[in-house]
């Protein structure tokens, strides 16, 4: 008990020798992962290496076989669904999009884990989701229908909703796909804003290394269901870890205070 | 505001077909004898007598029939993202007719236990067909066609069952194929006054989990996070949907389609929230049912349709027309 109140204090979420499969294939193995608040965390790694299945876990869709997740020194398994949704918000991969149902309605179900069957909502939930469509450009387009938005418009709106669930834990499955280069730096800017500013912990999903090292504070890169690397960002990912992890080789370079990794593909048609 | 709006006019909309429905028959009667008969019953009127012992109890089942069964299908569509979900298209209806049927056959049953036996039926046919879905193993996507395709399996199959039951009894036959083709009358008015309560707490139940509905209709694992119990949730409100629609079959037999077609009229002008689009769906289900049961029983006058064959048929083409836009059109999303 001593060790998991002191848990809670410096770990707002982590996992325990966490082990993961579905039918006989086993796809996570031994993960065990803290989180601190206040710390922005980039997960990469090649496609099927298990992030989406990890942030799974994280949230409690999928059931681990072995070891536990603690969201607040607490093991997820024995929290509702709305105690969870309180502190977790969660943007998966991909989103079903209904028929009829517009951009204001969407952010508004944010609402549910606060207020649940029958709580009101109150002004300043509405102005939480007002907030949250400002932050991704929407402000505007609260009446329009979500099937009609453009592919980014329509992952903005969901990222809105994520945002307007005002949680201190922040779950992004490859929050800037689909979006277009002003977004995913202004996505990944408010992001970084809400780490910095208001200590949020943020756990996101990231093909770009070069978006990794440019807003991440920490990385953890994942191989085949297993942690290849963790720790502060700029170390976890280094030439020998992109090799690795990727199956590429990469050049790390410096350039005016940034880190950029530059794959030799890119290197050989004359980039710097 | 504009809810408020989009609510007068479905209600005014019921209104204007309530009144045609009580006006409208073998002898017209002026709405304003019909508004006499409502508010100061002459014993002495012929007019009065049929009005209130005939018309009025005929309307008011195709209002409880067509509210719950709309209601249901906005719901069953919602849950499981199926545009062609519905009580009539996934085995409910059908269900619930054999349970009473077997009741009544079989067992000889008084009206609460065809209730009873509606309700088993009408969650026996659901099970009946998701079982189907599984067992065939056509895909465990409930959006997909299988789904509907298993729903119109059971459905023949459950109604085939019932009509070998109703030649089984050759004296009670005439008294239930016309029920089994779902017809409003007024001589099932003790049935509605028995019934109503189920539908009552369907939609109670159905009003209370709008909001956690709405959000499954985001798909359950986006419901999860955002702190819905989906199982729970799901569970509950597919059961209330059965209660509400099996009670409609037990009252009227199968009067199919209206809870198919209604939510995708209502949908593009009140959104896809179920806290909108359930009052408006159950209040349009209302007033086509009601305008149905007008026009089956002047359109071919002197005979007389019976409501749930002209709903069939309108029914029918409306299927057809939306499987055309979802499933086969060029471009179709699905
Ligand atoms: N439903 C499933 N059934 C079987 N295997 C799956 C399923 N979903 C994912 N996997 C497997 O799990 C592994 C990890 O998938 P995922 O977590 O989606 O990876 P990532 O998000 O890193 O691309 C992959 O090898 C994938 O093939
Ligand atoms: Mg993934």
């Amino acid at each position: 008990m001593q060790y998991e109140t002191h848990c809670a204090v410096r770990y707002v979420l982590s996992t325990e020798r966490l082990k993961f499969s579905i039918g006989r294939s086993a796809i996570l193995h031994d993960i065990s992962l803290r989180f601190r608040p206040g710390r922005f965390t980039a997960l990469v790694g090649a496609n099927g290496s298990g992030k989406s299945s990890l942030m799974r876990c994280l949230i409690g869709l999928a059931a681990p076989e072995a070891g536990r997740v603690l969201l607040d020194g607490r093991p997820l398994a024995s929290q509702t669904r709305r105690q969870i949704a309180r502190r977790l918000a969660y943007l998966p991969q991909s989103s079903i999009c209904p028929d009829h149902l517009t951009v204001g309605e969407l952010v508004e179900l944010a609402g549910f884990a606060r207020t649940g069957l029958f709580g009101t909502v109150r002004a300043a939930d509405r102005e939480g989701y007002r907030e949250a469509l400002r932050t991704v450009g929407l402000a505007g387009k609260a009446a329009r229908q979500l099937s009609r938005l453009s592919g980014g418009e329509r992952q903005r709106a969901f990222i809105a909703l994520a945002l307007a669930q005002d949680t201190p834990v922040l779950l992004m499955d490859e929050p800037v796909n689909h979006l277009d280069l002003k977004y995913q730096y202004a996505v990944l800017d408010l992001l970084r804003d809400l780490v910095t500013g208001q200590g949020k912990t943020l756990v996101v999903v990231l093909h770009d290394l070069n978006l990794a090292l440019a807003y991440a504070d920490d990385a953890v890169l994942l191989k085949q269901g297993r942690v290849l690397a963790q720790g502060p960002a700029r170390q976890v990912l280094d030439a020998r870890a992109v090799a690795e992890g990727f199956g590429i080789a990469a050049d790390l370079r410096d350039l005016g205070g940034r880190r950029l990794c530059l794959p030799k593909g890119a290197q050989m048609i004359g980039m710097p | 505001m504009r809810f408020a709006g989009t609510c007068g006019a479905a209600l005014a909309l019921l209104l204007a077909a309530a009144v045609a429905s009580l006006s409208l028959g073998a002898t017209p009667i002026a709405p304003r004898e019909v508004l006499r008969a409502l508010v100061a019953f002459d014993a002495e009127s012929v007019d009065h007598f049929v009005v209130l012992s005939q018309r009025l109890p005929r309307a008011l089942i195709a209002v409880y029939a067509g509210a719950v069964l709309a209601a249901g299908g906005a719901v069953m569509q919602g849950i499981t993202g199926n545009p062609l979900a519905s009580p009539s298209t996934l085995g409910v209806s059908a269900g619930a007719m054999l349970g009473m049927l077997v009741s009544v056959f079989g067992f000889g049953a008084g009206l609460a236990g065809q209730g009873g036996a509606a309700l088993a039926g009408g969650f026996g046919g659901f099970a009946l067909t998701l079982a189907v879905a599984r067992l065939t193993g056509l895909g465990p996507d409930p959006r997909g066609v299988p789904l509907i395709l298993s729903g119109a399996l059971t459905g023949m199959l459950l109604a085939g069952v019932s009509g070998t039951l109703l030649l089984t009894d050759p004296a009670r036959r005439a008294e239930y194929l016309s029920w089994l083709a779902g017809n409003i009358n007024h001589f099932y008015a003790d049935r509605l006054a028995v019934f109503w309560p189920l539908g009552l707490a369907s939609g109670l139940i159905l009003l209370a989990l709008a909001r956690p509905l709405t959000l499954i209709g985001l798909g359950r694992e986006r419901a999860e996070a955002l702190g819905v119990p989906v199982r729970r949730v799901s569970r509950a409100g597919l059961a209330a949907v059965v209660l509400g629609a099996s009670s409609a079959t037990a009252i009227c037999g199968p009067v199919g389609f209206v809870g198919l077609v209604v939510p995708h009229l209502v949908r593009p002008v009140t959104g896809a929230h179920l806290a909108r689009l359930l009052p408006v769906s159950a209040l349009v289900g209302a007033a086509l049912c009601l305008l149905s049961d007008v026009l089956a029983r002047r359109a071919f006058a002197p005979f007389t349709l019976h409501t749930g064959v002209l709903l069939d048929l309108v029914g029918g083409v409306c299927f057809g027309t939306l499987v055309y836009r979802l499933y086969l059109r060029p471009g179709a999303r699905r």
